[in-house]
């Protein structure tokens, strides 16, 4: 845990140091390489500094850095730019508010614009050697995967093959399998052995990949040891992968809508 | 004759109601398993049980329990799963150290068998061994027994297979035989190569051309190894009622199906279906439908169906 907590602190202070050199390019790019008597260089970054814990704030809120995040997705793109853009308004304010002064709408595109891109090139490359240390036995995030079936095994094999944080270091069946092995993940048993795995393997995460009698107990042991319980949505039957959770009054709901994607906005 | 009951095994998937106890110690409709099968044997016959090392206390808890003085438990020094000897192996090894040369009445503890095993007992023929087989009538199933092929004249067994891919019969073994004193140190050395082969025994001696006599029943008969079939056996054991130790048990209650109220349990405004309350549970406004709820569990305000819950589990909305 302490190199997952080292690691992280190491990436958010590299955000935060990224997002003050993006600006201080933009404002090289947009003025030359030179400190301009026009446009002051040192005012200038000390808002920058100033607005910086902001953008990494606003992309801790928006889970960028959660462990499930994939930085390569769509979503985690939007997010950057979103943060990037708030940012950006947030340092125009403040530089308004403090000395009175509008500058160059080029400037704030491009640094808007290289917020965006190197921030999420860079959130690539970092969540690339993230996870490999993560991974790097023995694992932070042991991950034990609960039943055989087609799905907990293509489960097993995208978080391999995308080097996930969480690593599956055992599977154990309901009613027990003749496999030994998913992936190259041992098949150790059936559900009495759940104790035995959770203590041995220091499981942090737990995956229910099949419809169980014994998921309250499941539950009970995560609960009483800490350990992070998920639940695939094939185990409701919903393969499609086009459900959501949601919150109705406060309450999580799966949602499965198969509605257009635009629909999302507002459903 | 001497009977034997084999239960060391660990019931895994039925986990966690066997956690802290062996499956022929599990409650059926009101009274252990083993009880059913144990009250069935005739008086002059010893009884033996073999057990393992973990659950070695309970059974003789179990045994101090009982009306008949005849009761012995061999205990396996196998404390877990993976040590476990093997069924015919455990068989083996205590006709070996006892040296048994009588017939030997073999049953399975987690098995139910609703057939009178006196009668079964009296149409064994002299040094035949004779297997009880049931048809379960769906080929499916048959996967997963022993499957008895028989004779023209349907009493003697030409044919077994254990577990088949392409079962040729619906009509499967039961967890009951009686094995002939002659046959005895075939099963010695046939435990030494499958030591936990139970139902090859009977596929080596009719590959030997020994006789096996077949006892057909149509009585009730479960293989408790699952949590349907728990539920299954409930269902019919007990019918469309509410086994309970006393009124004040259940107060203000909807009861369907077959339901079992264990000692010192209440169920309070609920709406039980099919559930099995083990000792000492405390159930207030549920829903509980085809339920194992082991000892101590309180619930309040929950709906549930399909679950078996581990002793002491507190759910409360």
């Amino acid at each position: 845990m302490l190199r997952y907590r080292l690691l992280l602190t190491l990436w958010l202070i590299s955000d935060l140091v990224l997002f003050i050199k993006v600006y201080a390019l933009a404002y090289f790019l947009r003025v030359g390489f030179l400190f301009s008597t026009d446009f002051s260089f040192p005012k200038y970054i000390s808002i920058v500094a100033l607005s910086a814990p902001f953008w990494v704030i606003i992309l801790m809120t928006t889970r960028t850095f959660a462990l499930t995040r994939r930085q390569t997705s769509l979503k985690n793109f939007a997010y950057i730019v979103f943060s990037s853009v708030t940012a950006a308004a947030l340092f125009s304010l403040a530089y308004y508010f403090i000395y009175g002064l509008f500058f160059s709408r080029m400037l704030l595109a491009m640094a808007i614009a290289l917020s965006i891109i190197c921030g999420w090139i860079w959130h690539v490359i970092y969540s690339i050697m993230f996870r490999s240390v993560l991974r790097t036995d023995p694992p932070v995030f042991p991950t034990l995967i609960l039943g055989d079936t087609r799905e907990s095994e293509k489960l097993i094999e995208i978080l391999t093959a995308q080097k996930n944080p969480l690593k599956p270091v055992a599977v154990l069946d309901g009613k027990g399998s003749k496999k030994e092995e998913m992936h190259g993940v041992p098949v150790l048993g059936k559900l009495n052995k759940l104790e035995e795995v959770l203590k041995k393997y220091k499981i942090t995460h737990l995956i229910q990949c099949s419809d169980l009698e014994q998921s309250i107990n499941l539950l009970s042991a995560c609960r009483k040891r800490e350990i992070t319980y998920m639940l695939l949505p094939s185990v409701l039957g919903i393969v499609e992968r086009d459900e959501r959770v949601e919150k109705l009054e406060g309450q999580s709901v799966v949602c499965v809508d198969s509605t257009s994607k635009w629909n999302w906005f507002f459903r | 004759m001497i009977s034997f009951i084999l239960a060391g095994g660990f019931a895994t998937r039925l986990w966690p109601i066997t956690e802290k106890r062996a499956k022929p110690l599990l409650p059926l409709a009101g009274i252990p398993l083993i009880s059913h099968l144990t009250e069935k044997i005739p008086n002059n016959i010893p009884i033996v049980v073999s057990t393992n090392a973990a659950f070695g206390n309970d059974f003789i808890e179990w045994k101090n329990t009982q009306d008949r003085s005849n009761i012995s438990i061999v205990v396996e020094e196998t404390i877990n799963d993976d040590q476990k000897l093997g069924a015919l192996g455990a068989v083996a090894q205590w006709i070996e150290n006892e040296n048994i040369y009588e017939d030997v009445l073999l049953l399975t503890g987690d098995n139910y068998c609703g057939f009178s095993i006196e009668k079964f007992i009296s149409s064994a023929r002299p040094s035949i061994s004779l297997l009880a087989a049931h048809d379960i009538g769906n080929l499916g199933l048959a996967k997963l027994f022993g499957t008895v092929l028989l004779n023209e004249d349907g009493k003697q067994i030409k044919g077994f297979e254990e577990k088949p891919k392409n079962p040729k019969t619906t009509l499967v073994s039961t967890g009951c035989s009686i094995l002939s004193a002659e046959i005895l140190p075939i099963l010695k050395e046939y435990a030494k190569q499958h030591p936990d082969n139970i139902g090859g025994i009977f596929e080596e001696l009719i590959q030997r051309n020994i006789n096996i006599d077949c006892f057909q029943f149509e009585d009730p008969w479960f293989d408790i190894g699952s949590f349907n079939a728990y539920i299954e056996a409930t269902k019919i054991l007990v019918g469309n009622h509410t086994l309970k130790d006393s009124e004040e048990q259940i107060q203000n209650c909807t009861l369907n199906g077959a339901n079992v109220i264990g000692a010192g349990s209440r169920v309070i405004n609920s709406t039980l279906n099919n559930v099995v309350l083990f000792n000492n549970c405390i159930v207030d406004d549920c829903i509980l439908e085809n339920c194992i709820i082991d000892n101590e569990c309180a619930l309040k305000g929950i709906d549930l169906t399909g679950k078996m819950l581990r002793e002491r589990t507190t759910l409360k909305m």
